[in-house]
């Protein structure tokens, strides 16, 4: 099947005038510019299939976002191939964004003095949706949002959560075919992130909806995505699926111990032991070197055991350790 | 029918920002106040000028009185700028926004701007029977001074639009334009009649201005209003201003397409 979304080398260069500090640099600054570059983005190559979830992530100023803002058509490439929906979203901005729905979590896209129910009627507007198609989706997300209550607020007295109920069903009112999501549950709490998420997933099964998910929280990730691509510096580090990632890189797993009374400095063959406080060990295995059942009965044999527990490598520590360590080129996979 | 479609959210946009204004009413009552004040000393001002110097030949005290009072209206019509904004976005990032949306922004700048001037101007309707209890002020002199005042009218208006517009496209360069805007404000203030009538102006300096887009936005119409523009050079001015509107046109498409290319976003 045609990818939704295409994008091949793309690459997005800033040019931004230096200052140099003080007075004398601000007088310097006035007569003559120096200009620094910026590779905010360096040969993105992906593909999305229609009606898939994908997790973007990377750390902060990794080029999630300038990506993003290429395939919405806000920002023009310095090079490369961008395509959505058939597209090319910055020569056909007005076209794109016919196709598109997008969710900043840091930034509104309702109208800040208007009633919610306003911004909704001036989106129906802008959007020419069939009044019919208008009535329906409306009455489907203000149940599914839970928005009754808050529809004749002002936006500018919503709290965040309402808010970005607010912005998701300004959003899809238009039925986009593909979403992009930008740190949609930046800021909730745990039973709003979780609304956001459920609703996110629905609209994904149920709409068929192509999702671009960016987020620094990984619980969103696991949650919500079966695959994953991860960009660092401007470039590509892995595209693929979670549990490959986690196959790949979650080799460690962790034993943690409770004896009958304290042990000073207790030893396990196979196990590295990584933290002792008075009766309680933790320590570090290979899954390939040694299995969690030969561990257990390995500990029971030499010392007096009240309980075990097994954790396995989580999708965090595996992210902090690529973040921190990279990855090398040869290990990039593709799925 | 298309095109009626095509226009609907434009229409919407003049009335979201008709009722935003409206949301701000100690501003616009403000605004009624000060017009009442400013309408007494228009009168103070040029009667105390006009008693201690010979009038200029075309310009007798109520003629002067109705231009001022006039210029006074336009103005603040013409103040409320919807481009402003586009500043703003440029600047806060916020462009992103309007940049996802599948309707022009300069459009929906240009219909914000009217929906705002329409609440302005209704607001002011009261304040502006009283202030003409205080002045006297002359109507055009035929019915055709007055249609031609107010196609001039129209054209002053998308000429100041786009002279704003092209100033805040300024922003996609320095993402400030605050001193450029204040120098070209100050001259459009001296240099386009809305202060002081261009006759005012010595000879060869005087017809220089009135060939100035600034001319095209204040000038032409009041000059028409008070008939000192008449007969075949009406045609003549008005085209003046259509060729104004047509070069900034331009300008304003060249600088916002070459502008939206340059969109860095603030802040992430």
């Amino acid at each position: 099947m045609e990818p939704i979304l295409r994008t091949r080398d793309l690459r997005k260069v800033f040019r931004r005038t230096r200052r140099r500090p003080g007075i004398a640099g601000a007088l310097r600054a006035l007569f003559s510019t120096e200009y620094v570059e910026t590779v905010a983005v360096s040969n993105v190559s992906m593909e999305v299939a229609a009606g898939k979830l994908v997790g973007y992530i990377g750390p902060n100023g990794a080029g999630k976002s300038t990506t993003i803002k290429m395939l919405t058509g806000i920002l023009v490439p310095t090079s490369g191939v961008v395509e959505a929906a058939g597209l090319v979203p910055w020569r056909r901005r007005s076209d794109n964004a016919r196709n598109i729905g997008v969710v900043f979590g840091q930034r509104s896209q309702l109208y800040w003095d208007l009633p919610l129910r306003e911004s909704f009627e001036l989106l129906r507007a802008i959007y020419d949706i069939p009044s019919q198609r208008y009535r329906e989706n409306l009455a489907e997300f203000v149940e599914l949002l839970e928005m009754a209550d808050f529809l004749d607020t002002p936006v500018r007295q919503l709290s965040l959560g309402q808010r970005m109920r607010g912005d998701f069903a300004a959003a899809l009112l238009h039925d986009p075919r593909i979403i992009y999501l930008d740190e949609p549950t930046i800021g909730l709490d745990v039973v709003a992130k979780e609304a956001i998420r459920e609703f996110i997933l629905r609209v994904n099964q149920q709409r068929g909806t192509t999702v671009i998910l960016t987020t620094h929280d990984l619980a969103d990730v696991e949650r919500l995505c079966r695959r994953i691509v991860i960009i660092d510096r401007g470039s590509l580090l892995y595209d693929g699926t979670v549990e490959q990632l986690k196959d790949a890189y979650g080799q460690t797993r962790r034993l943690i111990v409770v004896f009958s009374e304290p042990q000073p400095q207790p030893t396990i063959a196979g196990a590295t032991l990584e933290h002792v406080e008075r009766n309680r060990a933790r320590f570090a295995f290979e899954r390939a070197a040694i299995s969690a059942d030969r561990l257990i009965a390995a500990v029971a044999a030499r010392y007096p055991v009240r309980d075990v527990s097994i954790e396995e490598p989580d999708l965090e520590s595996i992210i902090r350790r690529i973040y921190l360590e990279g990855i090398s080129p040869s290990e990039v996979l593709r799925p | 029918m298309i095109f009626a479609r095509v226009l609907a959210p434009y229409a919407q946009f003049a009335s979201k920002a008709f009722q935003r204004e409206a949301t701000y009413r100690v501003e616009v009552f403000s605004e009624i106040g000060s017009l009442v004040l400013r309408v007494y000393l228009i009168r103070a001002l040029w009667t105390a000028l006009y008693a201690h110097n010979p009038a200029p030949p075309n310009l007798p005290l109520h003629a002067i009185i109705t231009y001022s009072t006039v210029a006074l209206l336009l103005s603040l019509i013409f103040e409320v700028d919807g481009t402003r904004q586009l500043r703003e976005k440029i600047r806060l990032g916020t462009i992103a926004t309007d940049l996802l949306k599948p309707v022009s922004l300069p459009g929906s700048l240009f219909s914000d701007g009217v929906g705002m001037t329409l609440l302005h101007a209704l607001t002011v309707i009261p304040s502006l029977l009283f202030a003409l209890l205080l002045v006297h002020v002359d109507h055009p002199a035929t019915a055709a001074a007055g249609v031609a005042f107010l196609a001039a009218f129209a054209l002053g208006y998308g000429v100041n639009f786009l002279l704003n517009f092209c100033m805040n496209c300024v922003a996609f360069w320095t993402l400030e334009t605050f001193a450029l805007q204040l120098v070209v404000r100050w001259l459009s203030d001296l240099l386009s009649g809305a202060v002081i009538p261009l006759s005012f102006f010595p000879g060869l300096f005087q017809s220089a201005l009135l060939h100035l887009p600034f001319a095209a936005v204040y000038s032409t119409p009041l000059l028409i209003y008070l008939g000192i523009l008449r007969g075949d050079r009406i045609p003549q001015a008005l085209l003046e201003q259509a060729a104004w509107l047509l070069v900034f046109a331009a300008i304003a498409a060249l600088a916002w397409s070459r502008g939206r290319r340059r969109v860095v976003l603030q802040g992430g």
